[in-house]
């Protein structure tokens, strides 16, 4: 059952690399088409012939199964000028879309899945950070979270402490604020946009807006991909592949308080599609 | 000498991670691969007609084969990791130089397919890579009751680089590695040499590096 | 599993007919067999590492003792983990040059196949009772499955897995030559082909 994620917006595809042979995807176990017309508008269609709702924003195009209440949410930065905004591409994970989500929220995990790029022993200590649930905007930040970052820039030789914050504003995406080392006082901008294929299965679209003149534009898209991809051999093996709300199936600890806010947050709005409610 | 290179192609980690092993500087030319298909712009279809990766430039020498890459890096750095020693490891090592094409084709397509959504015939490439997965397993049980642990000698060659990438990463085909114990022993002494470097979905052995005292963070954060 | 196939400091995925478990050999030498997942978030601890006497995960590095306790969370080093967050651990000892797991207790000890040693372990797209059905093989008394290839005696232990698959272990006459070993293991390949081949044909039909 979709539920009230039914009514969220979603990416289906990078507008930029979207042809004249269109793309042909699934949402939410739904098929559907994303058209290019002779005029270049795009036109989004169910295999019965229902006309989707259309987004263009940050870099992808977005659509939605049911009647969104809201419009997509902003990301203010997005429009900032002087940032370089940088796609990503798509990648297939066989996991349910809100364990891709819980993954970008964690820092934790970075000294043994991104060993000597986002972290490194001994530096594992996850210290105390803030977390709430917005209730004017409805989403989930987490702020003042500091880790220790082995590499933080391509020229940087020694390690330093990286800020960041993490904000969820729809059921299958995250916004990532982290220190900008080329401005410091600006953020630069990571997000996680998740398309949800099936409960157990989605395509991962992230994508950039980033303070950087210097580095090649591929350069950028191959940082990224290379994290994004020591986290999929994590994601495809977790058990179950569902995200568990059941308290009693998994253990969090102080570290884990954005993913325990973001669970709560979840079962609050009933946005259940790929998450597990009872222990089997 | 000069690589273009995907992040996340295996066929390109081959040549990272033999220039590696052997101490040669590489300068990397990270090509768009995906999603920009810059492999397929006509500047490098000048440079490599076949429209892959990775190409290697030395001086006038330019290479678009992974397997003529591996014999240029040992011949002119390490000379070890070619099997000239006796008359059957080198046929051997030319054998598994090789049959690393059939992994690329089998495993490496299956990769392709699932997690870049390519297209090709998942199934058909899984059942073709799952043959060749224990046709390796074979020849590494046969190589263990000889006492070499590697495809062609006691030591690795070129041929072990050349197979090693596709095979770690088979399971991102959604073929699992689980029931090949010989594989897996062989690819844990290739994650064991030094000079070893990782990519996405291929992870060092963490237990070779000693297991931190929660104190040290601290004093080296001091250091600093 | 076969002991040889497992060195000290690895964990491999020990496959069960309950599905895969964690099974690991310390530094020391000491054997385990644990649930593959992590109670923290699920991932599975046969990716994980074994650094001296302990499992840790490959996720955030949470790190389990042969009792199965958790000895240590990396991103609170200095908090001692309670005493309720363990993994699961079951029987296992090693006898004959075989790994032998038990969910449950144990009975007794594992069975004794004198005057053999284990070959290979492999996987074989059919049922366990397809094998023990099939012409070239003969039913012991104690369970294993009598076997001629290459013109060796060997025996099989057929363990059914959850996808309805076998895993097969081949055992080999204890004296056996190096080239008979490597003749029987490739009469095993052409045997497993066959099988699988046969199957095929009846899903056909």
């Amino acid at each position: 059952m979709i539920g009230p994620m039914m009514d969220a917006w979603y990416p289906v595809a990078l507008e930029s690399r979207l042809g004249t042979n269109g793309r042909s995807t699934r949402l939410m176990d739904t098929p559907l088409h994303v058209a290019r017309l002779n005029g270049g508008a795009i036109e989004i269609r169910t295999e019965d012939g229902r006309a989707l709702p259309v987004r263009l924003r940050y870099g992808h195009v977005w659509t939605s199964l049911g009647a969104p209440t809201t419009d997509l949410f902003d990301i203010p930065e997005a429009d900032q000028p002087g940032r370089r905004l940088v796609e990503v591409g798509v990648v297939r994970v066989r996991c349910s879309p809100l364990r891709a989500v819980e993954n970008f929220l964690d820092i934790a995990h970075f000294p043994f899945v991104h060993t000597d790029i986002l972290g490194a022993e001994p530096h594992t200590e996850v210290e105390k950070y803030e977390v709430e649930i917005r209730e004017k905007e409805d989403e989930v930040w987490a702020t003042q979270v500091k880790f220790y970052q082995p590499q933080a820039a391509k020229s940087a030789s020694t390690g330093i402490t990286t800020d960041y914050m993490y904000r969820v504003p729809a059921p299958t995406c995250s916004v990532l604020y982290k220190t900008c080392p080329a401005r410091p006082g600006e953020w630069d901008v990571i997000t996680l946009f998740v398309q949800p294929l099936a409960e157990d299965l989605c395509d991962v679209w992230p994508w950039m807006a980033l303070f950087d003149d210097e580095s090649p534009m591929t350069d950028l898209i191959h940082f990224q991909q290379m994290i994004f991809l020591q986290d999929r051999s994590i994601l495809e093996n977790q058990i179950p592949r569902l995200l568990p709300l059941d308290p009693g199936m998994e253990i969090p600890t102080r570290a884990d308080l954005t993913s325990v806010a973001y669970r709560r947050w979840l079962k609050r709005h009933n946005y259940t599609y790929g998450a597990q409610l009872v222990a089997q | 000498m000069k690589l273009y290179d995907y992040i996340l192609s295996p066929s390109c980690y081959k040549i990272r991670l033999m220039a590696s092993l052997l101490g040669v500087p590489l300068t990397l030319r990270p090509v768009d691969f995906h999603p920009g298909e810059e492999h397929l712009t006509p500047e490098f279809l000048a440079l490599n007609p076949a429209g892959t990766l990775p190409i290697l430039a030395d001086g006038g020498l330019l290479l678009t084969e992974t397997s003529a890459m591996l014999v240029h890096l040992a011949t002119s750095a390490g000379p070890d990791w070619l099997a000239r020693h006796d008359p059957q490891a080198a046929a051997s090592e030319q054998q598994w130089l090789s049959f690393a094409h059939r992994l690329t084709a089998s495993l490496g397509g299956a990769r392709l397919c699932d997690m870049f959504q390519r297209p090709g015939d998942l199934a058909s490439l899984q059942r073709q890579g799952i043959m060749a997965l224990r046709e390796l397993e074979v020849r590494l049980f046969e190589q263990r009751l000889r006492q070499q642990a590697f495809l062609a000698s006691d030591r690795p060659t070129i041929a072990d680089i050349a197979c090693f990438p596709h095979v770690v990463l088979a399971p991102d085909g959604g073929i699992s590695l689980d029931p090949y114990p010989s594989i897996r022993l062989w690819q844990r002494s290739i994650r064991g040499l030094p000079g070893f470097i990782e990519m996405p979905g291929i992870y060092r052995r963490h237990e070779l590096s000693e297991e931190p005292d929660p104190d040290a963070a601290n004093e080296t954060a001091e250091q600093v | 599993m076969l002991s040889a196939d497992l060195p000290p400091m690895t964990v491999v995925p020990a496959l069960m007919p309950q599905g895969p478990f964690a099974l690991w050999r310390s530094e020391s030498g000491i054997l385990s067999l644990q649930a593959d997942r992590c109670p923290h978030r699920g991932m599975r601890l046969s990716h994980g590492f074994v650094r001296g006497e302990a499992l840790s995960c490959i996720y955030h590095g949470w790190r389990y003792a042969q009792n199965g306790r958790c000895l240590k969370i990396p991103a609170h080093p200095r908090l001692e983990p309670p005493e309720a967050i363990r993994v699961e651990t079951y029987a296992v000892t090693e006898s004959g040059g075989l790994i032998w797991g038990c969910l449950e207790t144990p009975a007794g000890a594992p069975p004794n196949f004198d005057g053999f040693a284990p070959l290979r372990m492999m996987s074989v797209k059919v049922s366990p009772q397809m094998i023990a059905t099939s012409d070239e093989v003969d039913r012991r008394a104690d369970g294993a499955l009598a076997i001629e290839l290459a013109g060796q005696h060997c025996l099989f232990l057929a363990r059914a897995q959850p996808d309805g698959s076998t895993l097969l272990f081949c055992l080999i006459e204890e004296a056996a030559a190096p080239e008979a070993r490597i003749a029987v293991s490739r009469a095993l390949e052409l045997f497993r082909c066959r099988l699988e081949a046969d199957d095929l044909q009846k899903e056909a039909l």
